[in-house]
């Protein structure tokens, strides 16, 4: 054995920093949001002013949906925030599940009313590069917070996280996207919410992983 | 109270010290939390050799210390301890079936092709026996950091976490250790 395991002790030990305890998934959560904010306020006030893109009207379906899928993205990342902390119940994975129902439901409701199948096959893509936009910056914001914890389940927590993002930013595209729901932007936005998280958790183990914690962690002691 | 309670309550008191910085709480909560872990691994022990229960622990150990700030002390402790003992763990079984699948054991080939000038190897290089003994002969700074980084192949970060050795120092002794390894082998 190269360093015998009491010897591991001593150095772990003897240049011992103080750390704060991780706030709980609901606290890092709302962090995460008011982080956001101001970005999120700015770029949807650039969008909808400057760019003269009309907001959207506030009908009762269009409110239910907006809550559904801005939940979907506030249950997605506390479920992600809490896949990081070891010993915790695996109860959370079902947490955005019922939101995430909510907004297929509601966006399923809204293909049925919206006419013809020529007319819900028609969609402008013109809100792509928003929601990259609004989506990157949440994303990023979240990978960075979520490198704090335990790579315990490296896919879940990148798949959570993805959903948790691209559902926030997905929220903020449609206040400035006055369309109504067809199949297509069935396709595009809650489809592209589900791409985005297959391929983040293809490549969660990159992103988080013991090797890198391990690493950044002697490089702070150091 | 029963024994288990006792120890959950100490561990989480420990923890708890460890985490405002108090170096002798987590100096004797590592080493309580050693045992605990030799024990869950060995309960393992039908393909785990004892070199590689210990292996499994300092990664836990390791692991546990960059996590720290995970750890809620209102909560008890031996859940979010095992929970990453048992991550490390599978983590090391793939780590051990990765291995398996990229070397195959054979027996001894003293043949390769008719041709005599073809049956070099064991002359050239090949005899894990003749490095293990090569190694043993390194001063121990350059002993530990071959087997940290070439046979363990820990990242020189993990390495330097694990030894308390800097970075630069492990690169200088690994470079000598591989120097005096090749002259080593040739003289054999």
């Amino acid at each position: 054995m190269i360093k015998n395991t009491e010897g591991l002790i001593k150095n772990l030990s003897q240049d011992l920093y103080p750390v704060r305890p991780l706030p709980s998934p609901l606290i890092r959560t709302l962090l995460w949001i008011v982080i956001l904010c101001p970005y999120v306020v700015l770029v949807v006030l650039i969008i909808g002013l400057v760019l003269r893109r009309p907001t959207s009207t506030l009908d009762t379906r269009f409110v239910v949906e907006q809550i559904f899928a801005l939940s979907t993205g506030i249950a997605a990342a506390m479920a992600a925030f809490a896949s990081v902390i070891p010993g915790r119940n695996r109860s959370f994975l079902f947490w955005p599940l019922i939101p995430m129902v909510g907004w297929l439901g509601t966006l399923g409701e809204g293909c049925l009313r919206a006419g013809t199948l020529e007319t819900s096959f028609h969609h402008n893509l013109w809100c792509f590069p928003y929601i990259i936009i609004l989506g990157t910056a949440p994303a990023i914001v979240l990978g960075v917070m979520l490198r704090r914890g335990a790579p315990l389940t490296p896919h879940i927590t990148a798949g959570l996280g993805a959903i948790a993002a691209a559902g926030l930013g997905n929220f903020c595209v449609r206040l400035v996207h006055q369309e109504d729901v067809t199949v297509m932007l069935l396709a595009w936005h809650v489809g592209g919410v589900f791409l985005v998280a297959a391929l983040s958790s293809a490549a969660g183990s990159y992103m988080l992983n013991w090797r890198s914690v391990v690493g950044a962690s002697a490089k702070t002691r150091g | 109270m029963t024994e288990s309670q006792e120890s959950e309550d100490r561990f989480r008191r420990l923890m708890g010290r460890a985490q405002t910085g108090d170096s002798g709480a987590y100096a004797e909560l590592l080493k309580e939390v050693t045992l605990v872990l030799r024990r869950v691994y060995r309960r393992q022990k039908n393909f785990l050799r004892d070199q590689d229960i210990e292996d499994l622990v300092q990664d836990t150990l390791l692991s546990l210390h960059s996590v720290r700030a995970t750890y809620d002390p209102s909560r008890p402790f031996m859940p979010w301890l095992l929970a990453i003992a048992r991550n490390r763990f599978v983590d090391g079984a793939r780590r051990y079936s990765r291995q398996g699948a990229r070397e195959v054991a054979i027996e001894d080939p003293d043949v390769t092709f008719k041709a005599p000038s073809t049956n070099t190897i064991r002359e050239a290089f090949g005899d894990p026996q003749a490095l293990h003994r090569a190694i043993d002969q390194l001063p121990s700074g350059q002993r530990d950091a071959i087997e940290m980084l070439k046979l363990r192949e820990m990242s020189l970060n993990e390495a330097s976490e694990a030894s308390g050795i800097s970075i630069g120092a492990l690169k200088v002794a690994t470079h000598r250790a591989m120097k005096a390894l090749r002259r080593l082998l040739k003289e054999r």
